[in-house]
C-alpha cells in the first residue's frame, strides 16, 4: 500500500509533514465524496488515489457511486455537453428522469458526514433529498462552464444554490451564486500505474503488444473519444505535418461508463484514419493505465487538441513525465502551458502542425521544454497540493463566515 | 559582531503555516473601463489577490508580467503599452492598499482619457474577479537568536516566506513592512539590515528567490550563519 510518506522523495519532506499537521485539526470528519463513475475518467482517477490517503491523514473518507440506467446517462451527457455550450434540448421527461434516478439512488445511501462533497451534474440533485445527512454541502464542478448553454444552466443553478460552496477548476468557470466559491486544480498521482517511472524495457513491450513500430518520431494524443476531444481535428493537424516531416500518430482513449457518445465519436476517428499506416487509433480499456504511461513515455510530443476542457489532466500527465506538449487553448490547459516555457498553446489544426513541426525540428528546446514543464507539475498540480487543499477548505467549511482561519 | 549574534531575542519568532485558497467571485469585465469601473469598488482583498497572491499562488515560470492586471491587458486586450505601464507600476511604493487602488485607478484612468475608444477582451478572455480565504497555523519552528532564525528561514516551507514576507504586509497594514523586518528591529539593533530587507525589489522575486535573497542579506551583515539554501 502507498503511504503518505512514499511521496516525501518527490515533494519534500516540508509538504509531507505540513499535511499532517494541517489533518491534526480535522481528526476523525467524516468526508463524503460521491460521483457517477469507479472506473474511466479524470473524477474517478483522482479520487481512486486520494480518498485512501485522506483516510491515512486521519479523516474517515468514503467514495459513493451513482448508478443509472442508459438513458439517465444519456441526459447527464446532454447535460455535460450544456454546461460547455452546445445548444442541447431538453425535455421534461429527461428532467423528471434525472430526478428520479437521483432519488432512487438517495435510498441507498445511509452515510452521515461533515462535509460531502458531489462531484459534477449526474449526483447533484442527492441534495434535495439528502441534505440532512451532511452538515456542509459542496459542489465540484469538473466541466469547462465558461458559457454554459443557458437552460442547461437554468436547471441545474437552481440545483446548485442549495449547495454550501461550489468549487471549480478556473476562475472563468466560476458564476454567480449565493454561496462561496473556490478554486482547486485537479492534479495527477505520481505513484499511480498511469504516471510511476517506467523501465525502458516495460516502455518497448507495452508498445510490442500494441503492435507500435516505433521508426519514426511518436505523436500522441491520449483522450476518450469525445467531441470536445476533438481528434479529428489532431488526424488533419498530423496530416499536415507529414507533408514536410515523416512521423507516426496514435490516438489513443479509454472508455467511461457514463460517456454514451465514445463509440459514435470513436467511429468517425476511425473513418478519417481509415487506411493510412501512420496513424494508430487504440481503443483501450479503462484501466490500462500502464499501457498510457508506457505511450506518453514512449512519445515524443504529446497533443490535447481539445475545444473544451474542464482542466486537462493528459495535459499533466505529459508534463510530468518531461514531455513538450501542444494543446487547445481552452480551459485549464491555457494554464499549464506556457507558450516556449512548458508548451504550446494553439488555436486551429494549423496552428497545432505547425508546433508539432518546430518541436520536431529542435529536439534540445523541446526537451529543455518538458523539463521546466515536469518542474511546474511538481509544484502545483500533484496529488499532495491537492489534499492539502481539500483539507484547506474542510478547515474553512468548518468556520463558514471567515475567510481568514488562525490556530 | 559577536554579541549580537549570540543575543536572545526579547520575542522569540515563531514561523506560521499559511494556506491560500482562491475564491473566485463569479464576476467578470469585459473592457477596460468595467476594469476601470470595478476598481474603484470592490474589496480591498480582491486587489490584493490580484497584485500579489495570485501571482505567488502559481509561479509560473518566467511570467513576462508581474500581476494580473498586467497579464490581463497583454494577453486579452493586446495592449502591451498599457501592460508595460501596469507592471512598472509597484504596489510595495505605497503604505496601504487604499493608496495602491487610488494609483492603478489612475493609470487606468488616465490610459483611458487619451483614447478614442475602449479596448475590448477577446471572448473568452474576461477579466475574472478573485480573492482568498486564508488558513493560518503556527508552525513547531521558531527562532531566538538571529543564528536560529537564519537557519530557521532555510527550513519552513515557501508558504511560510509568503505570509511573513507578504501577507504581513497587509496583515499590519504597512505596504514597506514585513515580519521579518520588523522582528529585528523590535529585537536586535540592527538598523541597515532591516533597511536592506526592506529593500528588497520583491516584486518580480519567487518565493525561492526571497528566501535565498533573505539569507544572502543576512550573511552579508552578519557572516555565514547558516547553510544556503537549496
Amino acid at each position: 500500500m502507498i503511504t503518505l510518506n512514499d511521496y516525501t522523495p518527490i515533494v519534500g519532506e516540508e509538504v509531507v509533514s505540513q499535511l499532517y499537521r494541517l489533518a491534526e485539526r480535522l481528526k476523525g470528519r467524516r468526508f463524503v465524496h460521491i460521483n457517477s463513475t469507479a472506473v474511466g475518467g479524470g473524477v474517478a482517477e483522482m479520487l481512486a488515489r486520494a480518498i485512501p490517503l485522506l483516510n491515512q491523514l486521519g479523516l474517515e473518507t468514503t467514495w459513493e457511486v451513482i448508478m443509472g440506467d442508459p438513458f439517465f446517462f444519456e441526459v447527464t451527457k446532454a447535460f455535460h455537453n450544456g454546461l460547455q455550450g452546445f445548444r442541447v434540448q431538453l425535455t421534461p421527461s429527461m428532467l423528471e428522469h434525472y430526478r428520479q434516478v437521483n432519488l432512487e439512488n438517495a435510498k441507498r445511501f445511509a452515510w452521515e458526514a461533515d462535509v460531502v462533497m458531489v462531484h459534477d451534474p449526474q449526483p447533484a440533485s442527492l441534495i434535495e433529498v439528502l441534505r440532512p445527512q451532511a452538515r456542509r454541502w459542496v459542489w465540484r464542478c469538473h466541466v469547462d462552464v465558461s458559457r454554459p448553454h443557458l437552460p442547461v444552466w437554468r436547471f441545474l443553478r437552481k440545483i446548485v444554490r442549495q449547495y454550501d460552496a461550489s468549487v471549480f477548476s478556473m476562475p472563468q468557470f466560476a458564476q454567480n451564486l449565493p454561496h462561496p466559491q473556490y478554486l482547486i486544480h485537479p492534479s495527477i498521482d505520481p505513484l499511480s500505474e498511469k504516471n510511476r517511472e517506467l523501465t525502458e524495457k516495460e516502455i518497448q513491450t507495452v508498445l510490442y503488444r500494441l503492435g507500435i513500430e516505433k521508426d519514426k518520431p511518436l505523436i500522441l494524443q491520449i483522450s476518450r473519444f469525445d467531441s470536445f476531444k476533438n481528434p479529428v481535428g489532431v488526424i488533419q493537424a498530423f496530416r499536415l505535418v507529414r507533408r514536410h516531416t515523416p512521423c507516426k500518430l496514435v490516438l489513443a482513449g479509454g472508455e467511461a461508463t457514463d460517456d454514451p457518445e465514445g463509440p459514435a465519436i470513436l467511429a468517425q476517428v476511425q473513418e478519417a484514419a481509415h487506411g493510412d499506416p501512420d496513424i494508430q487509433v487504440l481503443l483501450l480499456p479503462p484501466d490500462a493505465h500502464h499501457e498510457v504511461n508506457a505511450l506518453q513515455r514512449a512519445a515524443d510530443l504529446i497533443v490535447q487538441k481539445s475545444t473544451r476542457e474542464g482542466f486537462g489532466l493528459t495535459v499533466t500527465e505529459a508534463m510530468w513525465k518531461g514531455k513538450p506538449v501542444i494543446g487547445g487553448a481552452v480551459g485549464g490547459i491555457v494554464l499549464q502551458l506556457r507558450d516556449y516555457h512548458t508548451g504550446f498553446l494553439v488555436q486551429s489544426p494549423e496552428g497545432c502542425a505547425f508546433r508539432i513541426r518546430y518541436l520536431l525540428h529542435r529536439p534540445q528546446l523541446a526537451h529543455r521544454m518538458g523539463q521546466m514543464a515536469r518542474e511546474f507539475v511538481r509544484l502545483h498540480f500533484l496529488i499532495t497540493r491537492h489534499l492539502r487543499d481539500y483539507l484547506t477548505l474542510l478547515i474553512l467549511q468548518a468556520n463558514p463566515d471567515r475567510r481568514l482561519v488562525e490556530f | 559582531m559577536t554579541e549580537i549574534l549570540n543575543q536572545m531575542a526579547a520575542n522569540p519568532f515563531w514561523f506560521h503555516e499559511c494556506f491560500l485558497m482562491s475564491m473566485p467571485l463569479g464576476k467578470k469585465v469585459v473592457n477596460l473601463r468595467e476594469l476601470l469601473d470595478n476598481l474603484r469598488e470592490v474589496d480591498e482583498s480582491v486587489l490584493f489577490y490580484h497584485l500579489i497572491q495570485s501571482r505567488l499562488l502559481l509561479d509560473q515560470p518566467a511570467a513576462e508580467y508581474p500581476n494580473d492586471f498586467a497579464l490581463w491587458a497583454a494577453h486579452a486586450l493586446q495592449d502591451t503599452r498599457l501592460a508595460e505601464k501596469l507592471s512598472s507600476f509597484d504596489p510595495f511604493e505605497y503604505q496601504t492598499l487604499g493608496e495602491v487602488r487610488q494609483a492603478v485607478v489612475d493609470i487606468l484612468e488616465e490610459y483611458l482619457w487619451d483614447l478614442p475608444f475602449v479596448p475590448w477582451a477577446r471572448p473568452g478572455f474576461e477579466f475574472h474577479f478573485c480573492q482568498a480565504s486564508v488558513v493560518v497555523m503556527h508552525s513547531l519552528i521558531s527562532a531566538h537568536n538571529l543564528k536560529e532564525f537564519c537557519s530557521a528561514l532555510t527550513r519552513v516551507g515557501l508558504d511560510s516566506i509568503y505570509y511573513h514576507f507578504f501577507e504581513a504586509r497587509w496583515r499590519l497594514g504597512e505596504l514597506k513592512s514585513d515580519d521579518f523586518s520588523f522582528w529585528i528591529e523590535t529585537n536586535f539593533d540592527l538598523p541597515t539590515l532591516v533597511e536592506d530587507i526592506r529593500s528588497i525589489d520583491v516584486y518580480f522575486y519567487t518565493l525561492k528567490e526571497v528566501r535565498a535573497s533573505l539569507v544572502g542579506l543576512i550573511h552579508q551583515h552578519l557572516g555565514e550563519l547558516c547553510d544556503h539554501p537549496e
